[in-house]
């Protein structure tokens, strides 16, 4: 079954002038010239098919740039490890390129590197998703070792021991990083005991993981049913399938059942202040979030647009307000996590220590300006075009493409939906952002982390009269 | 590498990397004209996508910034987007962000570049917008204010409030070099940024910023006869204006191994970092050298990888490489390092990862490397270099770097055959010449106990 669509990304230049200004905005300067005429981005031309075994091949032959980007997704990823393993998903990335049925781990890495590539193994909520970029002269040898990993990883005894060693150092490490610290805090405020609430290891699971369950893990998540092969690149799409099916047509279904859909969580996270005491800090590290939609729901082309006039782009209310008039933060933000379920919708910034209450008033004045009062047109505007241009000049990258789609696949979406997205951004009106900011951005629906000095934190968050204690 | 707002940071410590091999004959095009005012122009056309990226880079980056003034490159950089006197702050990301686009700008050590990147159809209001700020900028005081408060906050996030604080990209030159150009806190002293007036920033611009002074690349879905034309009209009346002649950089040469450890209250793992002065920017060893740092740093493959981590087991990450973190092998025209930056477990002490490390670097010298390891590096660095020549803002970045530091944009062009015809010979005797202990300064950098709420010397010197 094989099915091509072509769909087409409209650039929503709705006015061919920049000059749509309210009386809210500046004029602007005289000679200023206007611009051009709109050409229609072309989304990138996808072909869709599944092998005899359930294998999804979502392919993208594009000629030019001489390499091909390779995605390899499979459903089960942190959500889905065992409740008393959290992170195991971490090790299982770690260590599957250490060894397979006929190659060492040196012998992966240096075919790998002969062909142009590295391999990049992530473990993300819902999915693990294995990425290598090879010359298009070596695309042959580069999935052939791709192939040869998701199927016949083996997980060698010592291999797998110096990777927990290197773990534990590694998540000692990663321990000093206030990002760090801030992002794992507000997951566990956010989804509390459900799977959602995990994204990294514990010393706890790094030292009770055998090679064995690794092996256990790896054979339950990585099956053909299961996974999707994305391909981008300078590539002959009938020579790409007949790779494809003699490298990964006869890799079988197991009959056990596979890793369960996650639950969606039920929770409401709590509107208080969790604090990471850092010893030493020079910065509070502010983390807000709350629940947010998820990406096929119908509000999440709004809500896109409301998070990127919100503090999604350099123009953003956010930025204008703690950057470029506060001076409080370098590289504030806010952005929108979807996972199968439900979604997230975090605030990000940076701040030096004497200004972690007044950071915190200005994101509260911004949420809740956004929750009660309408953007303009020219803002509406400015975010529809930032979102709709910015995601065509991503998808020149390969890796882009192929990561994308990918993501997409583990969501539970068709490809179409690289078009679709802004079709739908295009559509979005005030009064959709409206009711999205209304729904998602109130100030007292967002948990508090904060990552610093406690003392710092507790003194500045005083005046809030919010409950403050430590993160889980 | 410090860039007016957060983005690739990761990206660099990851490696960028640069170099490559001729086999596979994917050149980019590539045009340049000169304007009457100095202003050079290059335009590589690519129309697989209605966008385009361009890249303005000037010969100015933090190696010429005055004594005094440690950070005011940068700081500079950030002054840039403030405004001028008839598009006032904020115009600049209204209008390259509402045409769909983005933009950014960055300071390295020979050159501070600013790009955007948008839908072709905002061609005419970007080049309109940078030929604007190459006039005159808004230089009200409070506009550098605002900008110095966000770049102290830069320097938090990524120096004071960071396990490591980039020791070994401000840290490691500083005790490498012995003169200023070379060897001072690029990112600045909170004293230095607290002094800098409105009158430096002018007298900055003044100076350096000068259509002589740069060349700007143009990729993307454009032709060269419509952009040459273009920035003919928007560019072409700014005056040139005279530049202060490049100094000498030149170091006095090194003559023993520099050592010494660093406290670190924040981070919780220690690490070494390792750097080796460089053969001069514009010689064959150069490039040799940019072969080395891939061969010894690039990824599971590479020789330190694979020794440190996985033979010896004396080592949790190994990154690196020359201009690490400042971009690819061939982007400064000055005194710079092959670095290593190991980071290692907290139950081994330094010598035990430094007898490995010279072990691996000792068999380099003396064997040179296996001709399948030679190539294996070579294919790496053309898959690399060709992915940094991928998308248009990548690509104008790339050949204005080449045309400004080499002359020519078809260097980007020639470095994949330079590379390929570097030999096992001139790899070993590399190694045999520059990775001496006497060409070489170490900084461990261990982890301390919390400082007990002490002044960890923000207002200080680094």
């Amino acid at each position: 079954m094989t099915r091509r669509f072509m769909a087409i990304l409209f650039l929503l230049f709705l006015a061919v002038s920049p000059a749509v200004g309210t009386e809210k905005e500046t004029p602007l300067p005289k000679g200023l010239p206007p611009y051009g005429e709109l050409k229609p981005f072309p989304a990138p031309q996808t072909t869709s098919q599944k092998l005899a075994n359930g294998l999804t091949l979502w392919l993208v032959p594009r000629r030019g740039f001489p390499k091909v980007s390779y995605a390899l997704a499979v459903r089960g990823g942190l959500a889905a490890d065992p409740q008393d393993r959290p992170g195991l998903a971490e090790l299982l990335t770690a260590t599957i390129n250490q060894g397979t049925a006929t190659r060492t781990a040196r012998q992966i890495a240096e075919e790998l590197q002969a062909a142009g590539g590295d391999l990049s193994a992530n473990a993300g909520i819902e999915s693990i998703v294995i990425t290598t970029s090879v010359l298009a002269s070596n695309a042959e040898t580069g999935l052939a070792v791709l192939a040869d990993i998701v199927r016949n990883a083996t997980f060698p005894d010592d291999e797998v021991d110096l990777a927990k060693i290197n773990a534990a150092d590694h998540l000692q490490e990663q321990e000093s990083d206030p990002s760090f610290l801030a992002e794992r805090a507000l997951a566990r405020v956010l989804f509390a005991q459900h799977p959602y609430g995990v994204t990294s290891l514990t010393q706890d699971a790094i030292a009770k993981t055998t090679a064995q369950e690794l092996r256990r893990e790896y054979a339950r998540r990585f099956r053909p049913d299961q996974a999707i092969l994305v391909v981008v690149g300078d590539f002959d799409a009938m020579k790409m399938v007949a790779s494809a099916e003699s490298l990964l047509g006869n890799w079988a279904v197991p009959s056990t059942p596979p890793v369960p859909a996650v639950e969606k969580p039920s929770l409401v996270p709590p509107h208080a202040v969790f604090f990471v005491d850092r010893p030493d800090s020079v910065q509070t590290t502010i983390a807000l979030g709350s629940l947010g939609p998820t990406e096929g729901s119908a509000d999440y082309a709004a809500t896109q647009v409301a998070n990127t006039l919100f503090g999604g782009m350099f123009g953003s209310r956010l930025t204008l307000n703690i950057r470029e008039d506060k001076g409080y933060t370098y590289s504030p933000g806010s952005f929108l996590t979807p996972r199968r379920t439900v979604g997230s919708f975090q605030i990000w910034a940076a701040v030096r220590n004497e200004v972690t209450g007044a950071t915190i008033n200005e994101i509260a004045y911004e949420l809740n300006r956004m929750a009660t009062t309408s953007p303009s047109e020219e803002e509406l505007l400015h975010a529809q075009r930032y979102l709709v241009g910015n995601q065509a000049i991503d998808l020149q990258a390969q890796d882009s493409v192929g990561r994308s789609l990918a993501r997409l696949w583990v969501l539970g979406l068709p490809p179409e939906e690289l078009g679709r997205e802004s079709e739908r951004i295009g559509k979005v009106t005030i009064r959709d952002v409206d009711k999205a900011a209304a729904q998602y951005f109130p100030a007292a629906r967002q948990a508090i982390v904060a990552v610093g000095v406690e003392k710092v934190i507790r003194d500045q968050l005083a005046p809030f009269q919010l409950e403050v204690r430590a993160a889980p | 590498m410090m860039f007016r707002r957060l983005t690739a940071l990761l990206a660099c410590l990851l490696g960028i990397v640069g170099a490559a091999f001729g086999a596979g004959d994917w050149r980019v095009p590539a045009l340049t004209k000169k304007l009457s005012n100095g202003l050079v122009v290059v335009v590589s056309a690519d129309h697989s996508a209605p966008t385009f990226g361009l890249c303005i880079s000037y010969r100015i980056g933090f190696r010429l910034e005055p004594e005094g003034r440690t950070g005011f490159a940068h700081l500079f950089e950030h002054m840039m987007f403030e405004g001028t006197p008839v598009a006032p702050k904020g115009t600049f990301d209204r209008v390259i962000e509402g045409g769909g686009g983005s933009n950014n700008a960055d300071t390295r050590y020979d050159f501070t570049e600013y790009v955007d990147s948008a839908p072709v159809s905002a061609l005419d209001p970007v080049l309109w917008l940078e030929a604007d700020r190459l006039r005159t900028l808004d230089f009200a005081p409070e506009h550098l204010d605002n900008q110095r408060k966000v770049v102290e906050e830069e320097v938090r996030v990524n120096v004071l409030n960071a396990p490591y604080g980039l020791f070994y990209a401000i840290d490691l030159p500083g005790k490498a070099f012995d003169r200023f150009p070379n060897a001072h806190n690029f990112y600045g002293d909170f004293r230095d940024l607290d002094a800098a007036k409105i009158q430096d920033v002018e007298a900055f611009f003044k100076h350096y910023y000068a259509p002589n002074n740069a060349v700007m690349a143009i990729a993307g879905d454009v032709t060269p006869a419509e952009v040459f034309a273009k920035v003919e009209k928007y560019f072409g009346a700014i005056a040139p204006r005279q530049v202060p002649p490049k100094p000498d950089l030149t170091e006095p040469p090194q003559t023993a191994e520099r050592r010494s450890t660093e406290q670190d209250t924040l981070a919780r793992v220690p690490a070494l970092a390792i750097g080796y002065r460089m053969p001069p920017r514009h010689s064959q060893e150069a490039v040799v050298g940019a072969l080395v740092g891939e061969l010894l740093h690039n990824g599971d493959a590479s020789l330190l990888y694979q020794a440190l981590v996985k033979e010896k087991k004396v080592a949790l990450e190994v990154n690196g490489g020359v201009n690490f973190v400042f971009g690819n092998p061939f982007e400064y025209d000055g005194p710079t390092l092959l670095t290593s930056f190991i980071i290692y477990p907290p139950n081994l002490k330094a010598d035990d990862v430094l007898t490995a490390y010279d072990a691996a670097l000792n068999g380099l010298a003396a064997q040179g490397p296996s001709p399948a390891a030679l190539a294996r590096i070579s294919a790496k660095m053309q898959s690399d270099w060709y992915s940094n020549m991928e998308v248009p803002i990548d690509r104008a970045s790339l050949l204005s770097h080449a045309t400004l530091l080499d002359g020519t944009p078809e260097r980007v062009n020639e470095i994949p055959n330079e590379l390929a015809r570097v030999t096992a010979q001139e790899v070993q005797a590399f190694a045999a010449r520059y990775l001496v202990k006497t060409n070489r300064t170490i900084i461990n950098r261990v982890p301390a106990p919390p400082s007990g709420g002490k002044d960890r010397g923000e207002k200080g010197a680094r």
